[in-house]
Order: C-alpha cells, then structure tokens, then sequence
C-alpha cells in the first residue's frame, strides 16, 4: 500500500514535534546543562560588560555587549546542540535508529532545531536578567514587529547552518567536538559579538556574508538601539541576506546529508565511535 | 623524594604522549592558537571601538596582559578537571590510573606539566600578536624581572594546587563535571578582574575577589610588566604587601586543596564514581 502525500506529511511532522519534544524535556532534566548553557554566557558577558566600563566607554557599547551575550547562547546551541548533535548520537549509539526510520531526515533536524531554539530561548532569560537588572542597560525598540522578524529570520538562518555543520560532522569522530570549539571564539570575533561588526571593515562583510550570526546581531541591535549600534547595512538588506543564507544553507544541509549518508555506510563510519 | 619524583616525571611524558602522538595538530591548533588567539581579537576589537571615546591604550595593555596569562588557569588549573573527563569518560582508564603506584595526585601534577607547556605556548603567541599587530605596547624599561618571576612562580603554584580542587569535584560529580570546568574557568575570569578592575564588582564579590590568589596575581603580573595597576584599590599596596598576600592566599589554598582533594576522592570511590561513565 503506497503512502499518499498527506501520509508523509503527517509522518514528517509527527516526527519533528518528537524531536522537538525530547530536546525541550531532555534539556529541562539535566540541571547541569541549565547552569552551561544559560549561566556561564552570561557570566562571560558580564565580565565584557565591565571592559567597556573600565575602559571608560559610553554606556551604549554595554548595551551592544549584552545582546551579544545573549545571542551567543543561541550560536553555542547551534554548535553543540545541532552541529555536534550526530556526533553525540554516533557515541551513545542511537544513530542508525536516525536513519532506519521512515521519516526524512530533515524533519528530524527540524524538530532539533525548533526544540533548541524554544529551549534556549528560556534559557537566555538569565542573561537578559543579568543585562537588564543587573547591569542596567537599555533599548528602545523601534518596532517590536520587525524585531520579531529579525529573530525569526536570523534564528532560520543561523539553524539552517546548524544542519548543514551536522551532515559535515557526521563523517568526524572526535574532531568534532574540537570543531566546535573552534568555532566559539573566533566566531564571536568575527561576528562582532561584543562590538559592532563594522569596526572590523573588509574583513566584517566578508564574515557576515559566510555566518549569519553577525548578520542577525547587526540588524537587532540596530531595532533595539538605533543609530547606536553603528550597523553595517541597512536593516531591510540584512533581512534579504539573511533570508538567502537561510534558502542556502538549507539546501546545503539537505545535499551535505544525503551525500555524507552514502559515504559514511561506504565507508563504514555510520557506526564507528572513537575513531 | 627520587619516587615522587619519577612518577611525576612519567605522567608528564605519559601526558606528552596524549597531547601529542595521539591527537593531530588540530587539537594543538585550536585549544592553544585559534580559541586563546580568538578572545584576544574580541578584547582588541572592543578596545578600537572604544579607542575615540578616551579608551586609553595603557589601561587597555593592562587587561590584555592579565588576559594572556589567565591561559595558565583555563589549561592548567581548568584542565585538571579535563584531564579526569578525559581518562574516565573517553579513555576510560582512570580506575587503571587510580590503582597503579603512581598515585592521582601525582599524575595530575605530571600531566599538568605538558599543559603548562601548552599554556605557555599561547600567553607568548598573545602578547607577540599584541605587540606586533594590535600595537599592545608598553614602555619595556618599566618591566621587573625580580617581581615578575617570584609572582609567576607563585601564581602557577596557587593554578596547580586550585587544579587539584577541580579535579576531586571532578572526581564526585560525574555527568556535571564538564560545565563545572567551564564554569570555573569563566567565574575566575569575572571574578578576579582579569579584563577590568576589580573596583568594579558589585559589594560582596569584590570582597570575595580579594580571597583568590590569582587576583593579586593578576595584579602583580601587570605591575612587573607595564608598571601600572589596574585596580584602585590594590595600587595603595607596596609591592612586598601585594606577594604577602599572594603568597598567604595561595599556601591557605594549597593546603586546602589538598586536603579537599583527597575528601572528595574518598566520596567518589565511596559513591563508586570513579569509573562512573556518563557521557556515551
């Protein structure tokens, strides 16, 4: 008996609200992840904060400072919590299961990708506590619509990106994990987390162009702080790269996976841990 | 004193062999260029958006300096902990390493000798890109060898003995031992004012602040290297009060850690942690 069309819609979003499911709950269980995952980014944004403040700078930098940290949380679930995430199963041994199931492979990166965003998203609650109260800074949103907008975006994009690292990962064993610590910092740098990106010049543009993380930071803090952020682009044409970034690496992510699939069963390495 | 002396000196090889031969240059390349290398850039990008605002490029010189050398707490003192995730969850050899003769105490110190060596590797590779191409300079004629090297000394000895205490948590809290690294690792970094002075803490941390070593640590490298201090409130110090109160700090944590270590290492193999494997 064939499936029809709604069959395996229904199978695939079926499959996405499971694994969304268990990324939410699993999360909520490891008290240990919480305090990684919400607190230490805040931890290290304070310690920036308290740069600009020593070096004497105008307090709108620590407001750039801020929505950097809180954006970092969501590049570090992107890395460790999709990227890295084929990896972890390939350790603890579940990831044939990924690809004996009858769903597509995409709804179960989708459903990772939704729960990591919902579940970070409650996470960066500490950080904005921490920004906000704590350490006092300020926004004035021009329009709370288009900031939704930019987040939506910037979070597809930033995914998508996710994905495609996690069909690259598939073929490494340990080499992942360092990967992804490598491309913590030097990300952040690149992206001008902690500074707006245009101090970078050339070499800023080139690096929004590759990682939307930098992108979606600029046009955020351009809505939440103005002229202040000292933006790259104008906000309407970080939407637009954002958006081509988001079609691109999805794309990618879907080409990267099913080629990566066949050659790891080749070569055997779908299976193999430690290697 | 000749047995203590060979066990260490065969951890530190049998650690060589694990940092080295049996990792590629990858590993070298991103714990000790790309992620050191990576913050350094934040630090300098931060400090040239600010530069036209009265940012001063000598009270910036002075948090990257610290910055630089907080490398030795992230791999010596930090690794500690790693080096216990390593041997029970990736290797799983702790329980082997945990009944030899060599004792966990002195493999951990001789482990830590190739991740001094690393740590060092990278302090240098910051502050020649500092000086090279951020243009972090300072006036060399105000440096002291004499208060730089018995600060330094002291310094690595407060990292080695706080490793031990990151280690026995280690030891007792499997599953949450990763973030704890991490998370000690960042807490130093904000609470001894690596990257700001310490004047700036809220009331209660900075007290707190003034309990660590490495703050006074951090104090001590800037004032033997760039002659300035960056905290208002440790520059009223004379210099012999500023290694009084290293050194105090660091020989009450010494013998804490110690003994801390060794509790926590009785809990564990109480708890039967030892081979606890969580991860995979």
């Amino acid at each position: 008996m064939s499936r029809t069309v709604a069959d395996v819609l229904a199978l695939n979003a079926r499959a996405t609200v499971a694994r969304a499911y268990v990324r939410i709950v699993g999360s909520i269980r490891e008290p240990a992840w919480i305090v990684g995952d919400a607190v230490l980014p805040a931890l290290g944004m304070c310690a920036f904060v308290l740069l600009y403040r020593g070096l004497g700078a105008p307090k709108s930098y620590e407001t750039l400072a801020v929505l950097g940290g809180i954006l970092s949380t969501y590049w570090i679930n992107v890395l460790w919590g999709m990227g890295a995430q084929l990896y972890w199963e390939k350790q603890q041994g579940q990831l044939q299961l990924y690809f004996a199931a009858p769903c597509s492979r995409m709804a179960i990166f989708t459903g990772m990708a939704l729960g990591g965003v919902f579940m970070t998203t409650m996470r960066t609650v500490f950080s904005i506590v921490m920004g906000f109260g704590v350490l006092g800074v300020r926004v004035h949103p021009e329009s709370p619509l288009l900031l939704v907008l930019v987040f939506v975006v910037t979070m597809v994009a930033l995914y998508a990106l996710g994905m495609t690292l996690s069909s690259l990962f598939l073929l490494y064993g340990r080499e992942a994990w360092h990967l992804c610590n490598a491309m913590q910092e030097p990300v952040y740098f690149l992206s001008g987390l902690y500074f707006p990106i245009r101090t970078l010049g050339a070499l800023g543009g080139v690096a929004a162009g590759l990682i939307p993380l930098g992108l979606g930071l600029d046009a955020m803090r351009q809505v939440l702080v103005g002229e202040a952020a000292h933006g790259l682009l104008p906000v309407s044409i970080e939407i637009g790269l954002l958006s081509g970034l988001a079609v691109v690496f999805m794309v990618l992510a879907r080409v990267a996976l099913a080629y990566l699939e066949n050659l790891s069963k080749r070569e055997g390495r779908l299976t193999q841990r430690w290697q | 004193v000749r047995a203590l002396a060979a066990r260490v000196k065969l951890s530190a090889w049998l650690g060589w062999q694990i940092e080295s031969n049996w990792a590629d240059p990858l590993t070298f390349i991103v714990y000790s260029v790309l992620r050191p290398v990576g913050t350094a850039l934040i630090l300098a990008g931060m400090f040239w958006t600010v530069a036209g605002h009265g940012a001063r490029p000598e009270a910036f010189a002075a948090f990257y300096v610290a910055n630089a050398f907080h490398e030795y707490v992230v791999r010596v003192l930090i690794g500690m902990g790693w080096i216990v995730v390593e041997e029970r969850e990736e290797y799983e050899t702790l329980r082997y390493v945990y009944v030899s003769p060599v004792g966990l105490l002195n493999y951990l110190t001789g482990r830590s000798a190739v991740k001094f060596a690393l740590a060092t590797t990278s302090v240098v590779l910051i502050l020649v890109l500092g000086w090279t191409l951020l243009g972090v300079r300072w006036d060399l004629g105000l440096v002291r060898p004499g208060l730089f090297a018995v600060s330094f000394v002291i310094g690595l000895v407060a990292t080695l003995f706080v490793g031990f205490i990151v280690a026995g948590w280690a030891l007792v809290l499997p599953r949450a031992a990763i973030n704890l690294n991490e998370g000690i690792g960042v807490g130093l970094y904000l609470l001894c004012g690596v990257i700001f002075p310490i004047d700036l803490l809220p009331h209660g941390f900075r007290e707190l602040s003034l309990l660590v070593p490495f703050t006074y640590w951090y104090e001590a490298l800037r004032r033997s290297l760039l002659g300035r201090s960056a905290s208002t409130l440790l520059a009223s110090w004379s210099d012999a009060q500023l290694l009084g109160a290293l050194a105090g700090s660091t020989i009450v944590l010494a013998v804490v850690s110690v003994w801390a270590f060794h509790a926590l290492e009785r809990r564990a193999r109480r708890l039967g942690r030892l081979d606890h494997s969580t991860l995979f």
